[in-house]
């Protein structure tokens, strides 16, 4: 009997699985062509293994392009957009759950024109013109893959070099043709003989340090002398290090600035078709290393450190508040009059799991900490007298439009700006610090944005909100008409890895420049396999010149490698700036910055900090540094709070005597 | 094969098959749930051998370390091969991660919305749904996220209320659950068709408007909002449900009224509230026995675990969890246990606590990284 049962079991299970696997679903061609513009019918139906059309099937259908080939999931209509090869897959829902795929082939449109782009006014024999070619066809999208045929009408005027380049060779006129698919375009050229005879090359100084920007003053001349001002001028540099062992290297730009990474004797050339240039400049060692030397400690080994802020309390004493990550909600206070002897004095529990940031007013009266991971997911941030920071007491508690978590805040004038859902930043007024209340708000509209800090200085609020760059915004400078509850944004600058972390404001005085350093937070390697480590960080500092607000420009960039950046601070013409995995670095930056400042010898000193006891043992996390009365303090994750010394700048030829 | 055969064939063949499922589920002796731990960025995988629970492996999630990502909905693909979890915070979109149950390994991931919350892969259209909470942006309506999991490609939004939240799927994966917490809702998206099929304000309002997140002030305390900068109030849902759980055969859906304290019945057929249980303080999430007997409901509030009887509507002792904040609830395939999340407050680990459902007791507990949150079981061996 148990085996009757078994074999009737055994042919229903094959019975059912064979009803099962016998239907399949069927579309109406499995390759299908279609024109730009064109609307389609996708048809799917199920059969059975007979072919029999198996009724009430639902199709779901769906493009793995979206952007390119539009398809009503509910429907199967199909809308060409963008010529190309894509996948439309087809699920009928149901027991058994169907799939089948459809490729669709979107015919690309003809090609509608070329176009040469921006072609100087005159072009002079002898010096190249490179052009920049765009192909466009009858749908509107651009088509770099299409092979462009160029041909000039005359060869010994004007003739084609590789990489669509022009050589002009001798006065004349001659026309240079483009061809693409049997569409020509066709470009006049009129070949000025080249009156430049001469060229007048200065250089602001011969000699300069490495790091140091050469500024180049390249003049064309023609053979009766007068100046050719519109003249093409290309600079280049070769060079000979000092060191054997290193390679001469550095920059120059199309503006003519030359900057050495290397020591050595660079030749600085400028030309203009045949006439040449050249002037010899020296680079010297920078020389600006300095001694730093670790001075104490206050650890915290038991949870993460995170942000750090150091003020002069109102009873002259120096103080400094860190906060705790991924652990209990923690603000420790600490006594760092004497740095070498750093004293836990006070600390403050909060419902959160994460104190991000810290900052304290002004006047030294009151500190905000930021709050996330509450337990009643109503964050906010933290009010607290710290006019006696050995009795920190909480003023009050703020969640109002940040109960998504606050991640990190500033305070500046009676106001504190805290980031709310990591989208907007919120100016809340704190004249009366136990009724804190909401002003004004600035928020970005692009598409997906976000936000990572904001940072107040002089009346001008610096976001840093990731692929949108810097925000400069006017919360009571002036320059725009901002106030705290009528921000004003004038002026951003973004870069393509999108990364933007932090950001901090410094103006030379001696140069006249206004730069603003923009910081990375990258962590392209992943997580620590076992989970128990930190991460390897990437990232860098990018130095933006916003001299000109309307045209900021990226100049330079400070980076450690296999290190990140994370926060930093700019006193003195001098940054320190935290790398997760490399500690603080001390850097220059006085004068002009152009070019690579680590190579350079812009690093005047760095402190890794490493501590056996640490959360973590040995495993430097930096995240933050402040220099504070000739004293650097930091924070790292690990460890807790640190303070170093950067030693004073030994004359060069002093003897140093022992005692 | 006649009909009437194949009648029968098919019943007998449904009926071997439960027989021996039921009899390698009576030998089973160790359950493996999924558990995240949101303010640690953890995923812990348990196992339960019927006395003691234990922490068989700890999977590390997400790519930043020095922020939380938030590791939040998880779930388990129907043949058990796959888990799926939401990171909730991203820049400032969250993304949807695949793993292997076989390795704990990344497999692929796919960015969603603002938030992304519960998720679920519905049997019959093999297709993810996952709501976006947008819990910590503006009071407007979210979306529910279509993802194709085996190409984790997102292919639909269906926009629904304000903070998606609470979803689950109909047994038969025809119909999708989820509620929109702050404007009061139910939403039952056809998940064939890709559309919300009906919803239902259970905040007791006809007017279309306020329920889309519009400007009805009829049931809000100003007064708390603090609204300083805003020029125009939100509606804040009373009833503030947080979850949506379809019964697996009675036509029923049941939804936790985390502001009103209590669970709503809804009838699918009548699409109207037809029952209120009374309960402790916050219902958070559900779940449902398989047999159909009992709902289990976190009450986030009280720090406990309510147990009700379905068919006498009555509820069995009150378990206190191991601490605060009640989370999420999954229920063993043989209905014997409810493993609970909880998460706990500030430096506290999470724990995940196993309930006897019968004899609401609870029998087991292990902690884990702080907030346990998203929980689902895996597998019985």
């Amino acid at each position: 009997m148990k085996k009757f049962i078994l074999s009737v079991f055994t042919l229903l299970l094959t019975v059912n699985f064979l009803q099962a696997q016998d239907l399949s679903i069927k579309v109406s061609d499995e390759n299908i062509s279609m024109k730009i513009g064109q609307t389609l019918q996708l048809e799917a139906v199920v059969v059975d293994a007979s072919g029999n059309k198996v009724v009430d099937r639902d199709f779901i259908f769906y493009s793995r392009n979206r952007r390119a080939l539009s398809v009503v999931d509910s429907t199967g209509m199909a809308t060409a957009v963008k010529h190309g090869e894509y996948d439309v897959i087809v699920i009928s829902p149901g027991d058994p759950q169907l799939r089948s795929n459809i490729r669709v082939t979107i015919e690309p449109a003809a090609i509608a024109k070329v176009d040469f782009g921006t072609i100087p006014e005159k072009i002079y024999s002898g010096i190249t013109v490179p052009l920049e070619l765009t192909v466009t066809d009858e749908a509107g999208f651009e088509r770099p893959e299409k092979v462009i045929t160029l041909t000039s009408s005359d060869e010994e005027i004007v003739s084609v070099a590789p990489f669509t380049k022009l050589i002009p060779k001798k006065a004349g006129k001659a026309q240079v043709t483009a061809t693409v698919d049997g569409v020509n375009k066709t470009l006049e050229i009129n070949v000025i003989e080249n009156p430049i005879t001469k060229i007048l090359l200065k250089s602001d100084k011969v000699e300069g340090r490495s790091g140091d920007v050469f500024t180049l003053n390249a003049m064309a001349l023609d053979k009766d002398g007068n100046e050719v001002s519109d003249a093409p001028i290309n600079y280049s540099f070769t060079g000979e290090s000092f060191d054997v062992s290193a390679a001469p290297s550095g920059l120059i730009t199309k503006e003519g600035k030359f900057v050495a990474d290397e020591p050595g004797l660079y030749v600085l050339n400028a030309t203009s078709g045949p006439a040449a240039a050249s002037i010899t400049v020296q680079a010297n060692e920078r020389n600006i290393t300095r001694k730093i030397d670790l001075v104490g400690q206050g650890s915290v080994n038991n949870k993460h450190t995170s942000d750090l802020w150091v003020w002069e309390g109102i009873d002259g004493k120096d103080y400094a508040v860190t906060g705790t990550w991924g652990a209990d909600g923690t603000a420790y206070f600490w006594d760092v009059t004497d740095p070498a002897g750093i004293q836990l004095i006070d600390s403050v529990k909060v419902d959160a799991r994460t104190v991000n940031d810290v900052k304290v007013s002004e006047d030294g009266k009151v500190a905000v900490i930021s709050r996330e991971g509450a337990s009643n997911r109503k964050n906010g941030l933290v009010i607290i007298d710290v006019s006696n920071p050995r009795d920190a007491k909480i003023i009050s508690e703020f969640s109002e439009n940040l109960t998504g978590g606050v991640h990190n805040v500033f305070i500046y004038k009676n106001h504190v700006y805290a980031l709310s859902a990591g989208r907007k930043y919120y100016s809340i007024n704190i004249e009366d610090p136990s009724k804190p209340r909401i002003v004004g708000e600035f928020e970005l509209d692009t598409p997906g944005h976000s936000i990572h800090d904001v940072w107040v200085h002089d009346g001008i609020a610096y976001s840093s909100n990731w692929s949108d760059g810097v925000q400069l915004v006017d919360v009571g400078n002036g320059i725009a008409g901002g106030t705290p509850s009528n921000p004003v944004q004038f002026a951003s600058y973004a870069y393509p890895s999108g990364s933007n972390h932090a950001a901090f404001p410094y103006k030379d005085e001696k140069t006249g420049k206004f730069y603003v350093i923009l910081g990375d937070e990258e962590f392209p390697y992943g997580l620590d396999p076992d989970g128990r480590k930190p991460a390897r960080a990437a990232g860098f500092l990018h130095i933006i010149d916003f001299t000109d607000l309307k045209n900021p420009k990226e100049v330079a960039w400070f980076q450690v490698p296999f290190a990140g950046s994370h926060n930093f601070w700019i006193e003195d013409d001098i940054l320190y700036a935290a790398f997760y995995n490399a500690g603080v670095r001390v850097v220059d930056l006085s004068g002009e910055l152009l070019g690579d400042l680590n190579r350079q010898g812009r690093e005047i000193a760095w402190i890794v900090p490493e501590d056996p006891d640490g959360y973590i043992a040995n495993a430097p996390f930096t995240w933050g540094a402040q220099p504070h009365k000739g004293h650097i303090f930091y924070s790292d994750w690990n460890s807790g709070l640190w303070s170093a010394k950067l030693q004073p700048v030994v004359p060069q030829n002093a003897t140093i005597e022992n005692k | 094969m006649s009909k009437i055969l194949k009648s029968v064939f098919n019943k007998a063949f449904l009926f071997t098959i439960a027989s021996g499922l039921f009899s390698l589920v009576a030998q089973a002796q160790d359950y493996y749930i999924y558990v995240t731990a949101e303010s640690e960025d953890e995923v812990a995988l348990v196992k339960f051998d019927g006395e003691k629970a234990t922490i068989e492996e700890t999977i590390p999630v997400g790519v930043w370390p020095a922020e939380i990502e938030g590791p939040h909905g998880i779930n388990v693909s129907p043949d058990g091969k796959y888990w799926y979890l939401s990171l909730a915070h991203g820049n400032p979109y969250g993304t949807l991660y695949k793993y292997s149950t076989a390795t704990n390994e990344v497999v692929d991931t796919v960015m969603l919305g603002l938030f992304p919350a519960s998720l679920q892969v519905s049997k019959a259209t093999g297709l993810l749904y996952c709501v976006n909470f947008n819990l910590h942006g503006d009071m407007v309506p979210s979306t529910v996220s279509v993802v194709d999991p085996e190409e984790m490609i997102e292919i639909e939004k269906i926009e629904t209320g304000v903070m998606p939240h609470g979803s689950r799927i109909s047994a038969d994966g025809m119909y999708h659950y989820s509620v929109g917490m702050m404007s009061g809702e139910l939403f039952e998206i056809s998940t064939t068709k890709l559309k919300v099929n009906r919803k239902l304000n259970l905040d007791g309002i006809e007017e279309e408007e306020p329920a889309k997140g519009g400007m009805d002030h009829s049931m809000m305390d100003h007064s708390k909002m603090g609204h300083a900068a805003m020029s125009t109030p939100m509606y804040h849902s009373a009833t503030k449900p947080t979850w949506a759980m379809p019964h697996p055969t009675n036509g029923k859906v049941y939804v936790a009224g985390n502001g009103s304290d209590e669970i709503l019945e809804v009838d699918l057929e009548k699409w109207e509230i037809t029952d209120r249980f009374k309960t402790g303080k916050g219902p958070y999430n559900l779940d449902i026995s398989p047999d159909g007997k009992y709902l289990v409901a976190t009450y986030k509030g009280s720090g406990e675990t309510g147990i009700w009887d379905l068919k006498k509507k009555k509820e069995l002792p009150r378990v206190k969890n191991t601490r605060m904040v009640s989370h999420g609830v999954s229920i063993s395939p043989d209905s014997k246990y409810a493993f609970i999340s909880v998460e706990g407050i500030g430096g506290e680990p999470g724990t995940m606590d196993v309930i006897d459902i019968k004899n609401a007791k609870k029998v087991a507990s292990v902690d884990m990284g702080k907030q346990a949150g998203g929980i689902i079981f895996w597998k019985m061996e």
